[in-house]
Parts: structure tokens; sequence; C-alpha cells
């Protein structure tokens, strides 16, 4: 461990930009670093919400979802420590950048919020149908803290999804083509919006899948949003996404919604995740 | 679609496997507690397959939802030729080479369809309002009710319209100017009418809507949008004041 000496800051900056940070960074230095190494219309957008990320609401949230993970709760009085998230049983920091990946005891590729239901139906015994694992929106939903802790404990981190086993990579493959397929009565598709650099829907700056620096911040989510005054999950982001789209809604925790967000991690890997984020 | 043959075991294998995978699957809005994956069937598929195949046939999204038009939402992700083509060859990064730009420009010429006695322009100031609504044909959490609202045009979520207005997107060229650099001739209101309705007739593949195809816009919409765009005492037409700070 490097100390904090002036020269040792130097060479960590240095180390940091050839091999990716390796440690939990708070998501305003994250942003601050892409941004200061990149010249992106998109990233320096909306000054006053980079200004305000220390009092982001949503590290209040974090902090809520740290409790709950640690509690014992649902009808087996169990905490969510034993909660395998692809890195070993309760093992948090660094989880959430390596998601979506394949589980061995389910059979399927999942993301944090399939893994999660998982985890408070088969640990804690909540049913599918329990509030405190139903409900997926709101700030004060357990959902939304539990997300935002663990996605916290990657922040800094670079995104880095396997893709060693087939299925992994047949999700991976298949979000890709979901990303390219014009559909609809606007035929849009993820594509008509995110692969140009510095363009814009009326006042928005739209990131270019194609600039990993700039994918990075796209898919930070859980972030709060700020016209919408509560954290929000990458479930709700791709929902948002396909109603302006005027397509159907996705299914959370379907298969399509995890290959499209296997495409979208891999797209941002090697990039460090600004968790969680501060967005418009 | 060129493909390799695949062997007639594997295609066997392929089949069973899928129909399992259909007996399991449940379809439930929030899938808790899926089944395992259909891995063999899954690798067995192109990408292309399987991203149907997630779409349609494993729960991806909610197909029976109703839309504005009385069907289903299912509808929305049935692709036509036209989409089909321009997805494939932006997910390859391919440039359009100039066959497939002129089939695609064929297709457009077919779907095209012309008012009763001609084109000629609306109300600019109807149009005006359906180009600055990006209300209409949204549906699932929230479904827009065209009974309580008619849909808009959201020219300004791509477009530079009208030169004071600010909050314009940059995903299309401005058209700030449009009919005080064109004019009103007949061939430009076709032109205009052309690239409304189709768009793909002159820029194959392009970004923008088809709204006369898709009948996204009305013939009265279409009429209205052209006047916001071409009518001399539009706004769009009307130059900038001259500041120091003008471009």
């Amino acid at each position: 461990m490097l100390k904090h000496t002036a020269c040792a800051v130097g060479l960590t900056a240095l180390i940091s930009m050839t091999t990716e940070a390796a440690q939990v960074q708070a998501p305003e230095d994250v942003l601050g670093a892409l941004i200061e190494n990149n010249d992106s219309a998109y990233l320096t957008q909306s000054q006053q919400n980079i200004m305000m990320m220390p009092d982001n609401p949503a590290l209040w949230t974090a902090d809520e979802g740290k409790a709950l993970f640690l509690e014992a709760r649902g009808p087996n009085n169990k905490s969510l420590e034993t909660c395998d998230l692809g890195k070993g049983p309760g093992v948090v920091e660094g989880a959430y950048v390596e998601l979506p990946r394949y589980f061995e005891d389910t059979g399927r590729v999942m993301d944090l919020e399939s893994r999660l239901v998982y985890c408070m139906t088969n640990i804690q015994g909540f049913s599918a149908d329990d509030p405190e694992v139903k409900r997926r929106h709101g700030s004060d939903s357990d959902m939304m803290k539990l997300q935002t802790y663990i996605a916290s404990q990657s922040s800094g981190l670079p995104w880095n999804p396997p893709l060693d086993h087939p299925l992994e990579q047949a999700m991976r493959d298949a979000g890709e083509v979901m990303f390219y397929r014009r559909a609809g009565t606007s035929d849009f598709s993820c594509a008509t919006c995110h692969t140009q650099t510095g363009k814009r829907i009326r006042a928005s700056v739209l990131p270019n899948i194609n600039e990993p620096h700039e994918w990075t911040k796209a898919i930070s989510w859980p972030a709060f949003r700020v016209g919408q005054q509560n954290v929000r999950s990458s479930t709700h982001r791709i929902r948002g996404c396909y109603w302006q789209m005027r397509q159907p809604q996705i299914t959370p925790g379907s298969d399509a919604a995890i290959a499209l967000m296997a495409y979208w991690t891999d797209a941002a890997r090697g990039q460090p995740a600004i968790l969680p984020d501060k967005k418009r | 679609m060129m493909q390799q043959p695949i062997p007639l075991m594997r295609r066997r294998l392929a089949g069973v496997l899928l129909t399992c995978g259909l007996l399991m699957a449940v379809s439930q809005l929030l899938a808790s507690d899926q089944p395992a994956s259909p891995e063999a069937a899954y690798r067995a598929m192109s990408p292309e397959e399987l991203a149907d195949y997630l779409i349609f046939e494993m729960g991806g999204f909610d197909l029976e939802a109703p839309t504005q038009d009385g069907g289903t939402a299912r509808e929305r992700l049935v692709q036509d030729r036209t989409q089909k083509i321009c997805s494939a060859i932006a997910r390859g990064g391919a440039e359009l080479d100039r066959p497939t730009a002129a089939k695609i420009s064929a297709l457009a010429e077919e779907s095209m369809q012309f008012p009763e006695g001609g084109v000629t322009l609306g109300d600019w100031r109807q149009g005006e309002a359906i180009a600055r609504s990006g209300f209409g044909y949204r549906i699932g959490h929230r479904t827009d009710d065209h009974g309580s609202q008619s849909p808009g045009g959201n020219c300004y979520a791509c477009h530079q319209l009208d030169p004071n207005e600010i909050a314009h997107g940059t995903v299309g060229p401005s058209l700030a100017g449009y009919g005080r650099l064109r004019g009103t001739s007949d061939a430009m209101l076709k032109h205009t009418y052309q690239i409304l309705y189709n768009a793909h007739l002159f820029f194959p593949c392009t970004t923008m809507p088809r709204f006369g195809h898709q009948g996204t816009l009305t013939q009265e919409q279409i009429r209205d949008v052209m006047a916001y765009l071409l009518d001399p005492e539009s706004p769009v037409n009307q130059e900038p004041e001259q500041t120091a700070r003008a471009d």
C-alpha cells in the first residue's frame, strides 16, 4: 500500500491510469479523473450535479442498504452475509462490477437485482410476492437500498464481467443484437441514440457506447435521479429507454434484460465505475 | 441469412431443449425464481436467433400489453425488412453499399402514399405544437392516452427548428431557416413531404422515424409540420436577431 506522500500520489495516479484504479474510490473522484483525462461533453454536462456529488442523497440510501444487508430478516431470520454475489458468500467489495455473471447454483447468468431476489428468497425465506422483494423502485425500497450499497462497494473499480462461461458469451452477444435492434413505431434502437459522440436529445448530451470513458457513466446505476428525486436502478433506466422508444416493457430479471445488461457492461470494460452516481 | 446448415442431430436436440425451455419458462411479469437457462439451446442459436428467442419466447417483454391502435405490444417488436436490414448493418459497423442503399430506398418508394389533392401546407401554429410535443405511442407502465391528448412529432428531440429555441436536439441536422433557404415550390413541398413520410427514400437507414409510413403523424399533422418548416411566417424562417453573440 502506497503512503500518501506527494511522490507516491503521483505514482499512484500513473499506476491508476495504466492499470485502472484497483481501490474503491468516491464516485466524484472517479468522475473527476475521467473528466480530466478525456474531452467529453457528456461527462461534463450538469455542473450542478457534479458539484453536489459529495452530498448525493444516494449515499444515505447506501448506508441504509448496508444496515439491511447485515440485519437478520425474513422468515428464516438470516442476514445476507452468506449471499454469493459472484465472488464468494458475503463478498461485496468488487462484486457489482463483475455482474452479470453465470451462477452454478441457478444455472443462469444473473444481474444484481435477480441475484438479490435469489438470496432474499433462498437465504432469508421471503417469497417473491413479499413487498421486501417485490418492490423494486423508490429510494425507500429495500431493493434500492441493498442495490445502492452493494454497488457503492465497487465504485472506482473497473467493469469486468466474466465471459469465461459459454452462457455469459451467448447472453452478451444476444444483448448486442438487442442493442442494435430497430423496431416499433419510431424505428428506434438503443443504437439510435447511443452510437454518436456529443449529440443531444433536446438539452441532454447522450453517451456513446463506443466511447468507454462515457459509457462507464452511462451504466453507473444505481444513481440518484434529481428530476425524479429517487435513486434508480439499471432496470429502471432500461425500462425508461424502452418506454421512450415506444417499445414494450422489458421484464426485470428476464434473460432478455440480463442479456442487454451483459452487453452494456462489457462495453464499459476496464473503465472505473461511478457508484452511486448523480444524474438529471 | 447465410448460415452453415446445423447437423440434423443438433437441430433435433435444440428443438427438444427449446420445447423444454418453453414448457419450463414461467411467464410472470417479475421473473423472480426463473428456472435454469436452457444452456445447450442458447449455445446452439446464433446471437440473432437467441435475441428473438429471449424477446418472444422467454418472457423478455410484456408482449400482451395493449397499444393505442387496438393491438398488442408484440407488434412493436416484430421487425419489418427495413428495420431488419438497417439493424444488421448498424451492428456490423459496415458501410451501406450502393445496392443495399438502393434496396432500402426502393422499399421507401413502395411505401410512399401522397394525399388526395396533392401536397399542401397547413397551419404553422399547429405544426409548432406538434413539433414541440413528445406525447404519444408510449406504452407499458404509462400508456399515452390518445383520447386525452393527440400525439406529437417530437421534432425538437432531434432537430433545431425555431432559431430562438435552445432546448433542441442535435441528432438530426438543423432545420432553422428551412423554408427561407429553400422556398415553397411544388418540388420542395413534395420533397419535404417525402422526408416526413419515409425519409429512407433519400437517406437509407436514416435515424429519422417514418412518420407517414408508420402512421404516427396524420396527413393533417404532416401538413401542419410542413407549414412550420416552410411557411415564410413561421418562427422557423425568421432571421435570428444579429447580435455580437450570434453565430
